[in-house]
């Protein structure tokens, strides 16, 4: 009962936030005139600019925010590790890295289907890398540090790939693949992204009794009759496509999946399966209120939405990493 | 004691550079006669340079000089060597006269004046009107003055045309470029748009300079023409998708399209009379005056 009211208050938190985005743009839209623009429809400026700019913007914070929180709930609860979280174990940049790669190097002309599937396989290769590492019985600290060379590596490479390009502007890109933005984005970024973070949001979900029956170890999970190697590949699979889909579109923006979960978990019954929706409703709620707050900040020239999560995050993770060396000791 | 071995400073490294350059007067003596050897360090010098040199004259261009998207002579460039404005391939070179522009390589170009090479700067102009007096400098230090004249009389003829035929109420038009930024007030392009008949919306909102122009901004404002650069380089950006954003295709009554040559804002050059001249023939196309309309 108290996970169904959690649930319910985080997803209407959500759903009043993504009304709240709609609302703020440099076009000083009224909010009655912003919404009859969005229903109505026709050539009105409010109607391309409700349709067109703001819907899109803030259906890929919502769709980003969720997969976000989801995959940090599911490595969390996976790893167990409270550290875990795409951009930190460095996902996030590898993915970024992938789609910069794919892209820049007009493979693909300046097809948007590059961006996606360069980035899923940049994804991919970091989640495995990953597991492999932490299979062979590595700490937490383990982790953590492979993620830091991880993030470092493929921030280099990103950076080195966009000043290679025979393009000048490309290299102004830089800080969107490391700290990511929500500008300016349109319906066919929807699209992309959309059917990607789906699957992998149900992939996830399948997943949700191998980590219940995990946090009991690894033998006592596999008495329970959980197939252990069918349960990272879904998790694998699930985190790959969520994150790579959300880079592919937002670039690399940190710290969502480590903050939500954690604040969250107080609230349920320290199920790691509990923990998943709320988690990803929270996410959603977190990323689509630092996209309002780096409008109103900053209007006209706006800050990159991974810069604001990151001086969200850091601190937070930092503030964790106090605790667990007081746990610790 | 570990022993040192006295690193060679950079000041003693200078007066070892600077004890070589005194081979330099002997190339100034030449400068009363025409300069055989030009070198010029910066995009904009380049533009000129290419356009008056003799044959011959120029011993290199910038490299940028070569890339069709910014250099409008392009063409000539790629027949002559390049240089990447640095002091080092200026001494190699050791030329007669380097132009450069008063914004660029600051540091290079005092480090040449110290070599006893003669440097001649041209400062960055953001003006229509002051593009024939560039001109006119430049055909006096290759010592090609008729070519000059004629050039920059040519140019003056055109622009005074142009600003004759203006009339009635102007057009809107902005300038949309890579991750939606526009030139608005004290920019060339803003000079170039005026001087065409049109007014210019990113200014008249307020933008100084170069700068961002919200997207939203654009569909508000609904401007009668959006200049998009077909210059998308060689390789691809995400910064060019912005404005080429489906929301821009939904206003109806702007037109849209890259109605200015390649590269002739990028520099004030002679070249740049291209894009008044782009821009006068898209003027009387949509907004025509009664005298142009009488004569269809």
């Amino acid at each position: 009962m108290t996970a169904l009211r959690l649930n319910i208050s985080l997803l209407v938190l959500m759903l009043l936030l993504f009304i709240l985005s709609l609302g703020v743009g440099p076009a000083e839209l009224g909010f009655r005139e912003s919404f009859h623009g969005l229903f109505a429809g026709g050539g009105e400026a409010a109607a391309i600019i409700m349709r067109k700019i703001r819907l899109p913007r803030a259906l890929l914070g919502l769709m980003i925010g969720f997969t976000l929180g989801l995959s940090g709930a599911v490595l969390q609860g996976f790893l167990r590790n409270p550290l875990a979280e795409p951009g930190i174990i460095g996902v996030s940049s590898t993915a970024a890295f992938g789609a910069v790669l794919v892209f820049y190097s007009g493979l693909a002309g300046s097809a948007l289907y590059a961006l996606p599937a360069g980035a899923l396989m940049g994804a991919l290769i970091a989640v495995i890398a990953l597991l492999a590492l932490s299979a062979r019985g590595g700490s937490t600290l383990t982790l953590i540090l492979a993620g830091v060379a991880l993030s470092s590596l493929s921030g280099a490479l990103t950076s080195l790939v966009l000043n290679l390009s025979p393009n000048p502007f490309a290299a102004y890109e830089i800080i969107f693949w490391l700290l990511g933005a929500l500008k300016d984005r349109s319906m066919d970024h929807v699209w992309i992204a959309a059917p990607l973070m789906v699957i992998g949001g149900l992939l996830i979900a399948a997943s949700a009794r191998a980590i219940d029956a995990l946090s009991l170890g690894e033998e006592a999970a596999a008495s329970m009759g959980i197939h252990m190697p069918r349960a990272r590949l879904l998790i694998v699979a699930g985190v790959a496509l969520g994150v790579g889909a959300a880079t592919a579109v937002a670039g690399t923006i940190g710290f969502i999946g480590l903050v939500v979960p954690h604040l969250i978990r107080p609230l349920t019954n320290r199920m790691p399966s509990a923990l998943l929706l709320p988690s990803a409703l929270g996410g959603a709620a977190l990323l689509l209120a630092s996209d309002v707050a780096v409008r109103v900040i900053l209007p006209a020239g706006e800050l990159n939405v991974g810069v604001l999560t990151a001086l969200i995050g850091a601190p937070f993770f930092l503030w964790l990493v106090a605790r667990a060396r007081r746990e610790m000791l | 004691m570990v022993r040192r071995r006295k690193p060679i400073s950079f000041f003693s490294g200078l007066a070892i550079i600077a004890g070589a350059a005194l081979a330099a007067p002997v190339f100034s003596d030449l400068a009363e006669a025409q300069p055989q050897r030009v070198m010029s360090l910066n995009l904009c010098t380049d533009q000129l340079a290419l356009a008056l040199a003799a044959p011959s004259q120029l011993a290199s261009v910038s490299f940028l000089a070569r890339e069709p998207v910014m250099s409008p002579e392009h063409e000539k460039a790629k027949a002559l060597p390049i240089n990447h404005g640095r002091a080092e391939e200026v001494f190699l070179a050791s030329p007669d006269l380097v132009v450069t522009g008063t914004f660029s390589l600051h540091n290079t170009t005092q480090l040449l004046k110290k070599l006893g090479f003669r440097v001649e700067e041209f400062g960055f102009n953001q003006q229509l009107e002051a593009i024939p007096a560039d001109i006119r400098r430049m055909g006096e230090l290759l010592e090609r003055q008729e070519e000059a004249e004629r050039l920059a009389a040519a140019f003056e003829d055109e622009l005074s045309s142009a600003r004759q035929q203006l009339c009635g109420p102007a057009p809107t038009m902005l300038i949309y470029d890579q991750n939606g930024v526009s030139p608005g007030a004290g920019t060339l392009a803003h000079s170039v748009m005026e001087a065409a008949g049109f007014r210019n919306l990113a200014a008249e909102q307020g933008l100084n300079g170069v700068g961002p122009f919200p997207l939203e901004a654009v569909i508000e404002s609904r401007p009668d023409v959006i200049v998009t650069s077909s210059a998308t380089g060689n390789a691809p950006t995400l910064g060019e998708m912005v404005p080429r954003h489906p929301a821009l295709k939904t206003l109806p009554d702007t037109l849209i399209g890259d109605f200015i040559p390649d590269g002739t804002l990028s520099c004030a050059s002679p070249a740049t009379i291209l894009a008044v001249r782009a821009l006068v023939e898209l003027r009387r196309r949509i907004a025509p005056c009664r005298r142009e309309r009488e004569a269809q």
